[in-house]
């Protein structure tokens, strides 16, 4: 007979700090082995049955850790996964310290006067040139938002680094119908958190277009589905 | 000099690990290993990044320990083996243990905190060093090549990161 001994981390995030609960996962922040760290907590839905919920959590933490892998592999900023339970489904990776939204950016660069457009372009420009990078990967994130992209900020002068973060819905796929989908449900959360920010979107889909080796197909493929959305027009 | 830390998930034990250079009885040390007879991992410091790196190792060992979920015989060889990139057992042994012609060794001991073993390194024919100088022995090259890392990925975080990551993805990779 084998014990089971698996307690050790449900005992450690019982005392841990909660950092934030969402629909799917509860995020603490805990010290790991010296280091700051983040554990996202996949926890039983009890709406579901349980058989499916086990193999459905079980397949997101699967799909988070490969994908921030791969993302790495292709130098694209991803919290580093220090280790993962397969029978809490928690994910202990690295806390992106001095780090703040693209979206608590975005508000607070549209907020201040000084040089905003120009900063907002140039952001535009670098999360069009990480997302060509990613779907050039084939890794489709699943759930862009501004709240899902974070700037690192580097010292003094360098550059913030733009960081990608939940990966849980993500999954490989060369299909540009799924790359167009990924860029869809930025473009929908962004123009929703951000006001009038249409051409500013418009910017970074150019920058996605010149970064990306395939994008002609992916943004076709776009154009496709957002005739598609809700509330359209069915004609013709 | 030798570097005790905790375990968050398990606080009641403690890794404790010890650094050795200019080592001259390796192949002798190798086989006590091998017939069991050494409480503690040996492992080639060569391959070592950090010390952070075994502890990684070292959390996953006591964890699938404690589940019954190991993939190797003994905890000790279960560090060396969650250590490497791959799932070959015999690979983990030969490119993470101590080989005969080693001149280093680091020595991993996971006890309880109140318990501390000494009785290890009277066993090495060696001069002990702070645990923090494994970065001067690691070969970075080598690692670089074992682990399959990109230059990309060099500029998205350290070697350590990158080496880090995969220890702890293997299983689904």
């Amino acid at each position: 007979m084998v014990l089971n001994h698996s307690m050790a981390v449900p005992e450690l995030l019982s005392k841990a700090e909660l950092m934030k609960q969402g629909a799917e996962a509860r995020v603490y922040r805990v010290q790991f082995l010296g280091k700051p760290a983040i554990v996202k907590e996949r926890f039983p839905k009890r709406y579901r049955h349980p058989v499916l919920d086990e193999k459905l959590t079980h397949r997101r933490a699967v799909q988070e850790v490969r994908s921030i892998l791969r993302c790495r592999r292709a130098g694209i900023s991803a919290p580093v996964v220090y280790f993962v339970d397969y029978t809490s489904n928690c994910i202990f990776m690295e806390e992106i310290l001095g780090s703040s939204t693209v979206r608590d950016y975005i508000t607070s660069t549209q907020q201040s006067d000084s040089c905003q457009e120009q900063k907002l372009e140039q952001l535009a420009q670098r999360v069009g040139q990480v997302l060509a990078k990613m779907h050039d990967e084939d890794v489709i994130h699943g759930d862009l938002t501004t709240s899902n992209l974070l700037l690192r900020h580097g010292q003094e002068d360098k550059v913030s680094d733009l960081v990608l973060i939940d990966f849980g819905l993500s999954y490989i796929s060369a299909l540009p119908e799924d790359k167009g989908v990924d860029l869809y449900v930025l473009e929908k959360a962004f123009l929703s958190t951000h006001p009038n920010t249409e051409a500013l979107f418009q910017k970074l889909l150019k920058s996605y277009t010149v970064s990306s080796k395939k994008s002609s197909a992916v943004i076709k493929k776009l154009d496709e589905v957002r005739l598609r959305g809700r509330k359209r027009s069915m004609v013709g | 000099m030798h570097l005790t830390q905790k375990l968050e998930l398990f606080p009641d034990q403690r890794v404790t690990q010890t650094l050795f250079k200019e080592v001259k009885n390796a192949a002798e040390l190798r086989q006590s290993a091998v017939e069991g007879k050494i409480n503690g991992a040996l492992i080639n410091p060569t391959m070592l990044v950090d010390p952070f790196q075994v502890m990684v190792a070292a959390n996953k060992a006591v964890h699938f320990q404690k589940t019954g979920k190991m993939k190797t015989r003994s905890l000790y060889s279960e560090i060396i083996f969650n250590l490497s990139p791959t799932n070959n057992i015999s690979e983990a042994f030969k490119r993470f243990g101590i080989s005969d012609a080693d001149d280093s060794v680091m020595i991993v001991v996971v006890h309880d905190k109140n318990e501390t073993q000494q009785d290890i390194a009277a066993k090495v024919d060696g001069r002990q060093v702070p645990v923090e100088d494994v970065s001067s022995l690691s070969d970075p090259a080598k690692i670089k090549k074992l682990y399959k890392i990109t230059p990309q990925e060099e500029k998205c975080g350290t070697l350590l990161d990158a080496v880090v990551c995969r220890m702890a993805t293997k299983d689904v990779m």
